[in-house]
Parts: structure tokens; sequence; C-alpha cells
């Protein structure tokens, strides 16, 4: 089961927020990937709550009438399945010098749309986009990904304004058409 | 030496050139065995539709009706609980005009009907219902004819294998030795093994016999460059990672009919940096530890990490539980098909743990597991080359440790020190004896002994 209360959210057409909201929202997230891009991912890391989960859960073929089935639930293995301690493992792994999986480092573009905003309360504010993830690596390896992101995000006294506390990531793709996910989502 | 400037093109090799392409003794190999196509179309003949092949485990298809697909080298098959808990393996091809009968990766159902033209099959595969029969075939079509051809099905301790050849010895003799590494993950309590759901599948384009290889034999990879990475994103930030010394104690181990595989003994440190403090705390002290001493032995419990490749494509690593499957696509491209086993009776938080780790290290976005994919793609793209094709590499690693016996007392035809080839030359070795053996009573016949040896 996807996390509920943030499907609840999204059952029914969410009502429209504030302008002001909508764009502090996608500048936020526009902000987040051109850190990613610019492979500045100290300051990315920054971005994440130490209360984090970030996960890809893995997605299957199902006929219709298993349609429900057709992610792995919590208990399931998953594509990325970390907490700010693993994260911080992840940023330590990308930014040594012998992660040779992105040293020589990827290239890689984010296209963020279909943003879509929910307040819970004043602090917690639950974000549906799409990503396009464009990489290119070494000389001519190219892999397209698109997946919906569901993302909770915290209110803090930052420049940046927010916090991630959790993202999902439900990826189009079942078998993962690339030799692997060295980067970010 | 004969180099021949159409070699592949003509797609035909003699006995005697395949069996030249290994020199284990002089620890050298030929890297055509990984990018011509004539020789992966033989593989595909005389390894994957004769040998046991894993097609997941039991937990996973607990209740009858319940299914997965699967391969079998390039052929698809589908795996089915049938009512009296036996498994089907069939091929995933309806008879009528070759439609792949089941197209999901899993599920539950009751029968399976072909979306071409209607034939209808039950769990077990076999041809029960044909639209207008009567009408259409003049009730001459003898349905008991025309099922999908099924493959022989075994289990070893949870893990589903199938075999196409009726000549084939039974799983439990072709497994052999290898049986014994098998279960220090497979066996180390009461219950065995519960699969945690979910079989990630991701594509590299490498060749399956460098992940198998590696898997049998390459720790020299884990302790030398590869994976310092990955180390470093699973030990605590304040410890200066030149300072992790890779594990010393060890046995690089060959075994009977091309498995292979190596291990690190009373060193705890790998289990740290892959699976972290609670899972390590589990596996090496305590009651979880105490009965794996007492089924498996103090030695073998004590065997921290295991990596095994059980030929031709199944590989594990022992203690992390994560198991895979090098699903051949080409000679060029490999789908990798992996899932996580945990004790079945580990306490939940554990195997929570367990799962988490192996989905942070050993999968396409695991720490250490992006790095292997790195390094065979890159392999694989210079093999493009006409004269890196023609070079030989290297494979005499440990050629001078190695010994028929070992101080564990543990099974293999030959052994030698952690950073080895010796189970490596096993693989290739065997390889080329089975790729030119006719049937299996050649296989039989295959003389198996230690290598670097003599
Ligand atoms: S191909 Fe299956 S019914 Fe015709
Ligand atoms: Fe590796």
């Amino acid at each position: 089961m996807l996390d509920d209360t943030f499907k609840a959210a999204f059952e029914s057409k969410p009502k429209a927020v504030s302008l002001e909201l909508q764009h502090e929202v996608e500048q936020f997230l526009y902000w987040e990937s051109k850190l990613l891009t610019d492979r500045r991912y100290k300051e990315w890391f920054g971005l994440l709550a130490e209360d984090l989960h970030y996960w890809m859960p893995i997605r299957s073929t199902k006929i219709m009438r298993e349609v429900a089935q057709e992610y792995t639930d919590e208990q399931g293995f998953a594509h990325f399945d970390d907490n700010w301690y693993t994260m911080k493992g992840r940023i330590r792994k990308i930014m040594s010098d012998v992660g040779w999986s992105e040293n020589p480092a990827s290239r890689v573009r984010y296209l963020i749309g279909n943003v879509m905003v929910v307040p819970e309360n004043e602090n917690t504010i639950n974000v549906v986009s799409a990503s396009m993830v464009y990489r290119t690596r070494q000389e001519r390896q190219l892999d397209v990904f698109a997946c919906e992101r569901r993302d909770v995000l915290r209110r803090v006294e930052t420049e940046a304004g927010f916090e991630i506390v959790r993202r999902t990531i439900l990826i189009d793709q079942s078998t993962i058409l690339s030799n692997n996910l060295s980067f970010f989502f | 030496m004969n180099v021949k400037a159409n070699v592949g093109a003509t797609g035909a090799y003699s006995d005697a050139e395949i069996l030249a392409m290994i020199d284990e003794k002089n620890g050298k190999y030929d890297p055509k065995i990984y990018v011509d196509e004539a020789l992966y179309r033989l593989e595909l003949e005389r390894i994957f539709a004769r040998t046991w092949i894993c097609m997941g485990h039991e937990s996973q298809i607990p209740k009858p009706g319940d299914f997965t697909t699967a391969y079998i080298g390039e052929d698809p098959v589908v795996v089915v609980r049938q009512k009296d808990a036996s498994i089907r393996v069939f091929l995933n091809q309806c008879q009528h005009r070759g439609m792949r009968i089941c197209r999901a990766d899993s599920g539950n159902a009751k029968s399976f009907t072909c979306t071409y033209h209607g034939w209808a099959y039950n769990q077990g595969g076999d041809l029960v219902s044909v639209p207008m029969e009567k009408e259409a075939f003049g009730g001459c079509l003898n349905k008991a004819e025309w099922g999908p051809k099924q493959a022989r099905v075994e289990t070893y301790k949870g893990l589903i294998f199938a075999n196409w050849d009726a000549d084939a010895p039974p799983l439990d003799e072709y497994l052999g030795d290898v049986k014994f590494y098998m279960d220090i993950m497979l066996d180390r309590c009461e219950e065995g093994t519960e699969a945690i759901p979910g079989i990630q599948k991701w594509v590299i384009p490498c060749n399956w016999k460098f992940a198998a290889e590696q898997f049998a034999s390459d720790a020299y990879h884990a302790g030398t460059t590869s994976h310092l990475s990955g180390i470093m994103a699973g030990v605590p930030e304040d410890v200066d990672i030149t300072q992790v010394a890779p594990p010393t104690e060890g046995l690089n181990v060959h075994l009977e009919n091309g498995h292979g595989c190596g291990l690190f003994l009373r060193n705890p440190m790998f289990y740290m940096t892959i699976v972290g403090p609670k899972v390590t705390e589990y596996l090496t002290t305590g009651p979880a530890y105490e009965e794996a001493v007492r089924r498996l032995g103090q030695g073998r419990a004590d065997v921290n990490l295991c990596h095994t490749n059980v030929f031709p494509n199944l590989s594990f690593l022992a203690g992390i539980n994560t198991v895979r499957m090098w699903q051949p696509r080409g000679p060029n491209e490999i789908e990798v098909w992996t899932f996580t086993l945990v004790d079945k009776t580990a306490p939940q938080e554990i195997k929570d743990e367990w799962r988490r780790h192996t989905s942070r290290t050993f999968s396409a976005g695991g720490v250490f597991e992006q790095d292997d994919g790195e390094n065979w793609c890159d392999i694989q793209q210079v093999l493009r080359g006409h004269v890196a094709q023609n070079q030989k590499f290297n494979i005499e690693m440990g050629s001078h440790t190695v010994t028929a016996d070992n101080p564990e007392g543990f099974p293999g035809l030959s052994f030698a020190y952690t950073y080895s080839e010796e189970s490596a030359r096993g693989v290739y070795r065997y390889w080329t004896q089975i790729m030119t053996a006719p049937d299996w009573d050649a296989i039989r016949r295959i003389e198996q002994r230690p290598l670097a040896a003599e």
C-alpha cells in the first residue's frame, strides 16, 4: 500500500492553493533539482530532513485485475529505501573520488512538472510532481526515466524554505533500462 | 597461434578451438568467449537448455495458482504453484502460433488463456480448451499433444530450479558440493529462509559470464579498488577509509560442475559496512548464531560472507543474502534479477534492516553494485575492438597457492588464498568442457580436478 494519508489528499482534485504557495513550492523543487544537476550534493543533502524516508518501490507488470499490486509495499524490496543516515553515506560515496559509477560523473537533467500542492497544515505540505530525468554519461550512454514523486515538505527557517521529509518515487519502468541508478531522483 | 580475421563472423568453432580458449595452466584466456554470437547461441543450447536454472524462491508463490514468469536462458517460462503444492514450469509459448501465454510478471491465476486465439491452459500448463474445437478442428485435435513444453522441476531448501534436459542428473547431484556453501545462507535456522517480496530487474550491457565469474571467484575487486566508495558509504564518517584493512583470512574454492565460491572467515567487518550493526550482531552473536553453529558447525557459522555462483547463472552472497539470476540477453547484455532472502525466524526488525541494507548496497542503486555495472559495461564496449578481442586476459592469480586441501575441512576440488582465481579457472574450464560435450553422457565424463596445482 502506498502512503494512505498522502493518497487521500489526492483522491479528488485538490483545491487550488494560493499562487504564492504554489510558486514557493515550485521554486523549491526547481532549486533542488538544480543543485543535483550542478552536483552540489552537500547542499542538496542539506534539504533533507533528519526523519527522511526516501523510497522507490519496485514496479512490475500485472494484469488489470491485480493492478493494485503493481508496486512493492513498504515491507517489500525497493530500488531505494533510505533514511537520513544512509543518504548521508550515499553522499559520502558520490563525493569521494573513488565512486566509479559517478566518476567520471553523469550529466543529469531534471524536468519537473505537473506540480500539485495540498497543504496538510501550516508546516506540512504534500506535493505531487512529475519528473523526467535525462542522464548521459561516458561516451554515449543515454538513460531517460519518468516518475511521479510524492513529497512531504516541511516548512523550515532556512533560505530554501522547506525540507524534504518524505519522497516516494514511482518510477515508470519495471525493468530498469540502465546499468545502475547512481544518481538521485 | 591461429588468429582468424573473420572469427565470429562465420559462426563456427571446432571443439578444439573452444577448448583452447581457456589455458588454465598458463593462466590465460580468450575474451572472445564474451562477445561471439555463435558461442552465445551454443551457450543457450549446451548450457542453459541442459543445466538446472534457478526460477526463484518457493515463498514467492505460496498458494495454489500463484505464478511468476521467469527465464531459462532466453526461453520464457511460467512457474506455477499447483493445488497439490508441487510446482510446474512450462515454456511460455502457445503451441498454436507461438504467442506468449502468460503476460504478467506474477499473480494468481486459475488458468491461462492465450490472447491470440483463446487456447486455454490449466494451472499446470495443460491445454484444456480450444475455441470452436469441434467446428474448426473437426474434433481431431489431440489437446494432450499440444500443451507447452514442460521442464523438470526440483527445489533445494526453498530455491526452485528447472531443467529442460531429461538426461540431466537430479538437482541434488548436479549441485553437489556447492550445497555445503548454499547452506550458509539457506540453512542457518530450522525454518529456513523466506524471500522479501519483490524482484528487482535491471539491464547491464555486458556478457553474463562477467557477473557469474565475479560471484564465483572475484574477492579481489572487493578487497581492492571497486568498492572503496561502497564501503565508505557504510562506515561512520570519522573512520578513515584507508585504515579499513581488507579481510585476508578466507578461501577461494573451485567446485565441481562449474560451481565456484569464495569466502571470508572470522571477520565480520564486511558485514558491518554492508548490512549494518544490527544484522551483523544477529548473524555473529546470540541465539540465531548459536543455532547456526549447531546446524552448520563452527567453521561455516564463522564464514562472514560467502560469494557463490551456481553454474551457470545463479549467484548469491551468503550473509548479505542477496540472490540473483543473470539472465542472458545476447552476448552483450544481461538482465539482473535480484531478491533478498531472510531467515524465516529472524525478528521482524532484523528482516526490515536486512531488506533495507540489501536495497542500499546490492541493487541497481546499491552503493556496491552501482560500480560493478560500471566495470562490466566498459569491458564489454572495449571488446567491440578487433584488436581488443584478439588479446589474451590474465587469469593466473593464486596459482602458486592452490591445494587440494584446506584447514577448515571444507569440500571442493581445489582451494587457494582468498584473493585467487582458482574458482574462475574452474568456471571457465568447465565452460569449455560443457560447450564441447554433445550430451549428458559426455558431460558426466568431464574430468574434474584441481587446476593450477599440477
Ligand atoms: S497463438 Fe495461442 S491460440 Fe493461437
Ligand atoms: Fe562487486
